[in-house]
This record gives structure tokens, C-alpha cells and sequence, in this order.
């Protein structure tokens, strides 16, 4: 095992149960958040959306060790995300512009 | 390239990698007329009566081949899940009514305790991994056990979201059909989809765990099967990390109120 490997290997577990802990309260909050009354649309769907990637993050991240991974295996796998995320905010505000069927 | 090539031979070379190397064999002399009995990860050199011993695995940069298959497979699945959700958002955006009069609403509280159960797997899984790389056998395959149990819990709890299977009707027999609606369609089509990868993902833990029993500590024990168990490890929280966004998107954001119905 290459001594990067073994990095991960030492990684404390405790640091997995942290971000569990991290990763409920996040859902909590997701949930949370859409009872807020009176809350705006628009502040709604981006607090939603920034709570979802914080937590997929998180799982890349830590759960995945992805940290411990080499810089051109980061950017494939983060342009495999960010690529597709860029045609939906292209697609669906292309799709809202044009209107309904 | 994009990162900064360091000092010395890239990691891919041979300079880097370990290098097979000749092993005497008995006989000195090629066999006359014996056939080729090449056995896994050797070869015959026949001009020079030596065995050519292949090294155990080979590494790419970091990954270990492996692991960087894993990993490809999964950006690959993951454009598979983004046309999928993609469609969804075109879909949404331009129907002029998403939520059909009559169709039940999706439960939120339930689908929440599903998510939460993905991620409590995710945590076993990831601390299976953990064993297995320490060499802790019981404690790896406590790990997968679990894993396995919240997987199949959550495919259980997929049904009966569906079909009701404990109680009530399930959402089809609420009239969420498929076919009946985008919004139906869009549901089933998405969240069966990444039940199948649940169920894959059971099946690759349950193979996993078996090997894992199979193997005994004279070979290595959970230690041998550690990059496997880490190769299925990324897999399962991937099938976590998509129903995050599934969750997000598919649950919550219709939900949220003056969202177009």
C-alpha cells in the first residue's frame, strides 16, 4: 500500500462520525427550511440547493476520500458534476424563457 | 496537463512502478516440446529458461486500477442520473401544470427517514472500509452487514412508499401512476432508477461480505479484500450522494410554495 493510501487509512473515524453528525443536521435543516413561513420562492430553492451540495460534498469529500486522492482525479470527478449542473442551469432557464407547452 | 509534474519519473513509469522481474524456474533449459503452462500473473521466457514474475497490482498515480475503475464507472453513471434529473427540471420548467389535480402529495417526513438511513449505511460502509483496511474482521463485516440491512430497509421502505406494502395504499394506489403524469412518470422513472442501484449495491455488498468470510487469515484475512471492500465502499455512497440531490430536488423543491402547479 503507497503511503498516500495508508493516509487515508489513518484517517480518525471520529472524523466519519463528525460528518454523520454534520450530514443529519443538514437533512434537518433542508426540511426545516421549506416550513419557514413567508419565506421567497427563489431563497428557498437556492437555501435548498446550497444545504443538498454542501452535503454531497461532504460525501465526496470525506466518505469518498477524495481529499486524500490526486488533483487529476479531483478535477475529473468535479467537472463530472459541475459540467452537467451547468447544462441544467442552461436548459431550464432556456426551458422557463420559452415558456409552457 | 493540469497539475505540476514533480521532480523525477511521472508515476506511471516504469522508472516508478514496480518492475517484474526474472525467477529461476528448475529447469535451466527451455523444455523441448512442452506446451506453455503460463500461470496467472507469469509468463514463460522461453529463450532464457526463466519465469517472468508480474508484480501483484499494478498502480496508476494513486488509485490503484481498481479503484480508478470504480471511479470512472461512476462519472459515468453520474451523467446518467444528471440527463435523467435534467429532463425532470426541463420538464418542470415548462409545464404549465406540474401537479395534477388528485394526485397525492409525496411524503416528505417518510422519504426524510429514508435519507437519513442512506446516510446512516453510508457511515457503516465507510467505517467498514476503515476495519478493513486495519485488518479488524469482525468489526468489517459488522460494517457490511449493516450496510447491507439499511440498503435493504430502504428498498423496503421504497415499496411501500410505492405500494404501501405496511399498511395504506402507496402512492399508486393514491393515483400517482406512471404514465398518468410527467410529474408521475418523472418520479418513478428517477427513484426506480436509483432503487436499482440500491439493489446493486446489496448484491455487490452481499458478494463482497461473502469473499470476505472465504477468506482465511493465512491469506490475508479482511486485509486482502480491503481495496475491494473500498471499491464497493464508493459505490454505495455514490448511490447516498445521488439520493441526496434526488431528494433535494425530486421531494422538496416541488414542495416549496408558488413552486409552478
Amino acid at each position: 500500500m503507497s503511503a498516500d493510501a495508508s493516509a487515508a487509512v489513518r484517517k480518525p473515524e471520529t472524523g466519519y462520525l463528525v460528518t454523520f453528525a454534520v450530514l443529519a443536521v443538514l437533512t434537518l435543516a433542508e426540511i426545516g427550511v421549506i416550513y419557514v413561513p413567508g419565506i421567497k420562492h427563489g431563497l428557498l430553492v437556492s437555501a435548498l440547493i446550497l444545504l443538498a451540495v454542501a452535503k454531497a460534498g461532504l460525501v465526496l469529500l470525506v466518505f469518498m476520500h477524495l481529499s486524500h486522492e490526486r488533483r487529476g482525479l479531483k478535477i475529473g470527478v468535479l467537472a463530472t458534476f459541475l459540467l452537467p449542473a451547468l447544462y441544467a442551469v442552461v436548459l431550464i432557464a432556456e426551458a422557463m424563457w420559452r415558456g409552457s407547452w | 496537463m493540469l497539475w505540476h509534474r514533480r521532480p523525477g519519473p511521472p508515476a506511471w513509469s516504469a522508472a516508478r512502478l514496480p518492475l517484474p522481474r526474472l525467477v529461476p524456474t528448475a529447469n535451466d533449459s527451455p523444455p523441448a516440446a512442452a506446451p506453455l503452462a503460463l500461470s496467472p500473473g507469469s509468463s514463460h521466457d522461453a529463450s532464457h529458461g526463466h519465469a517472468i514474475e508480474w508484480p501483484a497490482e499494478r498502480f496508476v498515480g494513486r488509485a490503484s486500477a481498481l479503484k480508478l475503475g470504480m471511479w470512472l464507472f461512476l462519472l459515468s453513471d453520474a451523467f446518467s442520473f444528471s440527463g435523467l434529473l435534467i429532463s425532470y427540471g426541463i420538464l418542470r420548467a415548462r409545464a404549465a401544470v406540474w401537479h395534477p389535480p388528485g394526485e397525492p402529495e409525496f411524503g416528505i417526513g417518510f422519504t426524510a427517514g429514508l435519507t437519513f438511513l442512506l446516510i446512516c449505511s453510508s457511515l457503516s460502509m465507510v467505517l467498514g472500509v476503515s476495519a478493513a483496511r486495519a485488518g479488524r474482521k469482525a468489526t468489517g463485516v459488522a460494517m457490511l452487514a449493516l450496510t447491507m440491512l439499511g440498503g435493504l430497509l430502504f428498498l423496503c421502505g421504497q415499496a411501500h412508499e410505492y405500494f404501501g406494502i405496511v399498511g395504506g395504499h402507496g402512492l399508486v394506489g393514491e393515483g400517482l401512476r406512471l404514465g398518468g403524469s410527467a410529474r408521475a412518470t418523472t418520479f418513478y422513472v428517477i427513484t426506480s432508477f436509483h432503487g436499482a442501484h440500491v439493489l446493486t449495491g446489496v448484491i455487490i455488498l452481499a458478494v463482497t461480505l461473502l469473499r470476505v468470510l472465504r477468506t482465511p487469515e493465512s491469506r490475508g484475512g479482511i486485509a486482502a479484500r480491503a481495496d475491494a471492500i473500498e471499491s464497493v465502499g464508493l459505490f454505495w455512497h455514490f448511490v447516498d450522494l445521488v439520493w441526496i440531490l434526488v431528494f433535494t430536488f425530486v421531494y422538496l423543491v416541488p414542495v416549496a410554495p408558488g413552486v409552478g402547479s
